[in-house]
């Protein structure tokens, strides 16, 4: 049991994610094609507009539910909402916010762009991470949103005109998901500006730009999209439920901030923070790198429900940063190429 | 400079010091040594260093061009992979003290006066002949120091260490003073950083400081090992070829390793196990250190900036890109510090903690060097914290003198006197 408990906190996380990624990417891409079908209100990009889809996204479930009238909104529809919340919910507790770090295909693809800038060898762009918090905002905004719109296409706000049916799925119409991921099955009938009025070519040109945001954005950033990602506004609701957590036992940590400076999202509480428990913030994508990086044994864990999965310790640090790691000898001097 | 003195009376006093330093040199190692039953054979290795402190090895050096630092704030990734060799020569030895006093206030601290005497006299660690002197600006008498060392025209560069350590703000500023110092660094070698030389010279340390780890690992374990000798051994760091160092570690670590199969261990079954910190041992100041072992105490941990806190911390990179190598270098230099130039410092407090859970401690000693302004006023902090924790401390004020033995003495036995009724 001791020599599991340590292999696997010796393990290099990274690359298992990254073939996680792999293999989610063509289950949530392709899946269909293999007659798999996982299901409805998935908390993650599975696209419907993308024909190799096994499944459906939770957020067009959203606002096709929300499109309704108050009335029957708190009758027999209201009931069918909430069955979709909960399956949603039972699909997010099981792999709490990992679903970004380990299986959005959104998510893949950022950071398969962020291997190719990379291997180009182009350094990253460094913004003050507080910049960005203070963009946190967004996708509160925009998750609130995606429920309102629908909404008002249906009702009245305060005797206020009913929005055009036009805005029907508002974030759909925006999503880079739904341009990107059809592209993967060779499906090329998403990217287009819709002509046929006024609302539709405003949203399909601000899909344009949400588009070429998303890839010249993760570019210079990683994970850019995530930091205004609603699905990941709505994930973190019931992060706290989750059955896998991530913890932290505060007065192991030195602060030195290795965690905080690997951190794809910027996280910089997950460094200073050392008097919570529970260390998911509304940002984080699970993707356990953190722990990885953290050479205190045992201050950073993965755990499932109270059980220890993965656990930071100074073996497994040295491993993955260290010499031994990817080869015994130090490279040698001649140092000037 | 204002003392200017004449060309004799230099000559006379370089000589004059160094015979006094040999003196001190000897003396005190003998005192750790000798007094000490049993010593584990792979610390004659670190003796034997001591024992040729001043006329160097000269094969860590040759060839090579050194960069002295005076402070742990360095950071020494950056210096081996410009092809030099970094050298701490903050100072323990009274001879240099002395010297100092000519210039400084006499109620300057002793480190930062010996330090002084030894950059004037020229009597550095291995002979060294430094191509540039970094002076970190962490307490103002360093600072001062360090412009007084400049007026003796001696090649000094102030590294400009934040006062906190704890906002962005600091660290984006700590990042930008980095910078400058790689191509200073890079200006007086004559070599550039490349992304090799910095891995490898990460790589290089990373190792050092896992062989460290272990060590602490295994006093953790057992009652191995003096702390004296663990003193010694990370006072090594200073001044040793890295890799050599490294594997001389890993030798006694071995050892240590056997010793514990063999549960051959120090001290008495119930010795008090005291934790150490405040303002640094530096050899040939052993003092304290060996005073309270001599008396039947056992060091297991040092809170000093001579000891864990210069080692301990790692570098983390992300993308192995001198973009990210260097401020990730720059990172460990400055966010896991617990030196109490900077405000507020609760890590320090917490890492005090955290030495007295895992090393099973009785009691905390705190040395303050007289004069030394910072750690005296976080000793009240420290103390209280300390107490709530129901562990007893103990404060003294010493310096470089060792006239004050007497007084240690006594002061030192009631304490552990005290201690071992508890246990
Ligand atoms: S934040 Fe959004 S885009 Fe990013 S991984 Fe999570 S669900 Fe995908
Ligand atoms: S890496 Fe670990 S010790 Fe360092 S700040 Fe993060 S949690 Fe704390
Ligand atoms: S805090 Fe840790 S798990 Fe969360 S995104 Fe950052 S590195 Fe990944």
């Amino acid at each position: 049991m001791n020599n599991i408990r340590k292999w696997i906190n010796n393990a290099n996380v990274s690359r298992f994610r990254f073939w996680v990624q792999i293999l989610t990417f063509i289950l949530f891409v392709y899946g269909s094609y293999f007659l798999i079908h996982i299901g409805q209100n998935l908390p993650t990009f599975a696209c419907p507009y993308n024909p190799g889809s096994p499944g459906t996204c939770f957020l067009i479930s959203v606002q096709h539910q929300m499109h309704t009238p108050f009335s029957s909104l708190f009758s027999w529809r209201g009931l069918g909402f909430l069955t979709s919340l909960g399956s949603f919910v039972l699909f997010f507790v099981l792999f709490n916010k990992a679903w970004c770090g380990f299986m959005c295909p959104l998510g893949t693809i950022q950071d398969w762009i962020t291997k190719l800038r990379n291997r180009l060898g182009i350094r990253f762009s460094n913004y003050d991470e507080r910049s960005f918090k203070r963009l946190s905002w967004i996708k509160y905004v925009l998750l609130v949103l995606l429920f309102l719109i629908p909404l008002a296409i249906a009702n009245s706000f305060f005797g206020l005109p009913k929005v055009s049916h036009n805005m029907m799925s508002p974030f759909c119409q925006i999503c880079p998901a739904r341009i990107i991921l059809p592209l993967f099955s060779g499906d090329t009938s998403q990217m287009f500006i819709n002509f046929t009025n006024t609302t539709t070519i405003v949203m399909s040109s601000l899909a344009i730009l949400v588009l070429a945001l998303f890839f010249v954005g993760s570019f210079v950033k990683k994970r850019f999209f995530c930091f205004f990602c609603p699905m990941s506004a709505l994930q973190y609701l019931f992060s706290r439920i989750g059955i896998l957590r991530l913890t932290k036992v505060g007065d192991k940590c030195t602060r030195c901030g290795n965690c905080s400076r690997v951190c794809d999202m910027g996280i910089l509480s997950i460094a200073e923070d050392i008097t919570s428990v529970n260390v998911v913030t509304d940002n984080c994508m699970m993707c356990f790198k953190c722990v990885e990086a953290c050479p205190e044994e045992g201050c950073l864990d993965v755990k499932v429900f109270n059980f220890k999965i993965f656990s930071s310790t100074e073996e497994g640090f040295f491993k993955r940063y260290n010499p031994d790691g990817d080869s015994k000898e130090l490279p040698p001097l001649n140092s000037k190429k | 400079m204002q003392h200017s003195v004449s060309k004799d009376r230099f000559e006379r006093m370089r000589k004059t010091g160094s015979i006094h330093y040999s003196m001190e040199i000897k003396k005190n190692l003998a005192e750790i040594v000798d007094k000490f039953p049993d010593n584990p054979k792979s610390m004659q290795y670190f003796y034997d260093r001591y024992e040729h402190f001043l006329s160097g090895d000269d094969s860590s050096f040759k060839g090579k061009k050194v960069v002295a630092s005076m402070c742990i704030h360095v950071p020494l990734e950056l210096i081996y992979a410009v092809g030099a060799v970094p050298v701490r020569i903050c100072a323990g030895a009274y001879a240099m003290d002395q010297i100092g006093t000519e210039f400084l206030p006499a109620k300057t601290c002793p480190l930062v006066k010996s330090t002084l005497g030894a950059i004037y006299l020229d009597i550095l660690p291995g002979n060294i002949d430094p191509v540039l002197i970094v002076n970190p600006a962490t307490c103002d008498q360093k600072k001062k120091m360090g412009e007084m060392g400049e007026e003796l025209s001696k090649p000094l560069y102030l590294l400009e260490v934040p006062p906190t350590k704890d906002t962005e703000e600091a660290r984006r500023y700590w990042h930008r003073v980095i910078k400058r110092f790689v191509k200073k660094l890079e200006s007086v070698t004559g070599n550039k950083i490349t992304r090799r030389s910095l891995k490898r010279a990460i790589k290089m340390v990373a190792k050092a400081q896992a062989e460290y780890r272990r060590f602490n690992q295994l006093r953790k374990t057992a009652p191995v090992i003096y702390g004296k000798d663990a003193i010694l051994v990370t006072n090594a760091y200073f001044f040793d070829d890295i890799e050599r160092w490294t594997q001389k570690v890993s030798e006694l670590n071995d050892e240590l390793e056997k010793r514990i199969e063999q549960k051959i261990y120090v001290g008495k079954p119930h010795s008090p196990r005291i934790l150490l910190t405040g303002s640094p041992s530096i050899f040939p100041n052993m003092k304290l250190p060996v005073l309270i072992e001599e008396l039947g105490g056992l060091v297991v941990y040092e809170e000093f900036c001579s000891t864990s806190r210069m080692i301990w911390d790692t570098v983390a990179v992300d993308e192995w890109f001198l973009y990210d190598m260097i401020p990730a270098v720059a990172d460990r230099y400055l966010k896991p510090s617990t030196c109490p130039n900077f405000t507020p410092n609760n890590d320090r407090k917490r890492k005090i903690a955290k030495g007295i859970e895992d090393f099973s401690v009785d009691g905390v000693i705190y040395q303050t060097f007289s004069g030394c302004q910072l750690y005296d006023m976080e000793s009240r902090m420290v103390g209280n914290f300390v107490e709530s924790m129901g562990i007893s401390t103990l404060f003294i004020e010493s310096d470089y003198n060792p006239d004050d033995f007497g007084q240690l003495t006594t002061r030192l036995e009631a304490f552990l006197d005290s201690l071992k009724n508890k246990k």
